[in-house]
């Protein structure tokens, strides 16, 4: 399965980078748009944005992992 | 993903010996770091060590302080001061310093063999981070969601064990869904994020000196990604815990 192990990690991670650049642009617009309407909470929100961008971005991370495992099996 | 990692079979069990190492050199820089910066305690002349530790300390006091009161969240402080920076120690280590050994099929080392997956000669990493291995990881979730369920029981019985049922019953398979999902994602994230982070330090030393940018800007990014992911963990470690032992504080039900 030579391969087709190929085509799978080439698959798991580019729908992870997918998810984990859509899951993030809209983390981080949003922040945008609450730091723009008041920025006086700066600070929290840029906190909150990396909390935030931290838990969106573990399953894309999960999927690269599997990528890379993928990837020694071919 | 050119070389393999220093694997011993002991006994029927796998041993990692650069993790092994590695745990043990990452405890080590965490105890010496917190004895010397309690060295001369002053209040009015601190030194520099001890104004960084005051820091740390006030900064997870702010983690504990953002999910449950702090009267409540007291006996966790060394918790989570003790997550923070072994993990930033762990993900900090396997930074800069690579060292790769080659190795024949045979070899051993302190009279146990080498595992080299079968092939005849391989270049063996003694060097990376403690959090880059799912053993590690593994264990620092299975202590904190160990000791948040042990917590909930002890100090909060009838509400912890309500809870998988509230609102309505039709919920326990979400609850338990939730009871699985939450250790596995905690581990799987340090773990994703680090071991990642090492792989893509692998694949650009092998573009040799045109990958010196490269490598400058990545080892930026994973500085960055391995202070967050502590941060991260320590602060999802408080959440878990706050969700266990405070649960009066929903006067809805």
């Amino acid at each position: 399965m030579g391969a087709l192990a190929l085509v799978a990690a080439a698959i798991v991670f580019g729908l992870g980078a997918l998810g984990a650049g859509i899951g993030n642009g809209l983390i981080v617009g949003r922040t945008v748009e609450g730091i723009s309407r008041q920025p006086e909470l700066r600070g929290t929100l840029q906190t909150t944005m990396f909390i935030g961008v931290a838990l969106v971005e573990a399953l894309p991370v999960i999927a690269l992992v599997l990528a890379f495992i993928f990837y020694g099996e071919a | 993903m050119d070389h393999i990692f220093p694997i011993v079979h002991v006994a029927g069990i796998r041993f990692d010996l650069a993790t092994l190492t590695m745990i043990i050199l990452t405890s080590i820089i965490v105890f010496v770091l917190a004895k010397l910066a309690v060295r001369n305690l002053s209040v009015t002349n601190p030194t520099k060590l001890q104004n960084f530790l005051e820091w740390v300390i006030e900064f997870v006091q702010n983690i504990i302080g953002t999910s449950m009161d702090l009267k409540k969240g007291r006996p966790y402080l060394m918790l989570g001061i003790t997550l923070i920076m072994y993990i930033f120690v762990g993900d900090m280590l396997g930074l800069p310093i690579g060292i790769v050994t080659e190795a024949h099929h045979g070899a051993s080392i302190f009279g146990m063999t080498l595992d080299l997956g079968g092939e005849e000669e391989a270049h063996i990493a003694w060097w990376k981070s403690p959090t880059a291995d799912i053993g590690v990881t593994g264990a620092l979730t299975i202590i904190v969601i160990l000791l948040t369920h042990i917590e909930g029981l002890r100090l909060n019985t009838k509400h912890y064990l309500k809870h998988y049922i509230e609102p309505h019953w039709g919920f326990l398979p979400l609850a338990l869904i939730k009871e699985v999902s939450k250790p596995l994602s905690l581990a799987l994230r340090l773990y994703g994020n680090i071991f990642a982070g090492e792989v893509m330090i692998g694949v650009i030393l092998q573009l040799g000196i045109w990958g010196t940018p490269a490598l400058v800007v990545w080892q930026g990014f994973s500085v960055f990604i391995g202070a967050i992911q502590a941060f991260v963990f320590c602060m999802l470690t408080m959440v878990y815990m706050s969700q266990a032992i405070v649960h009066e504080e929903h006067g809805e039900h």
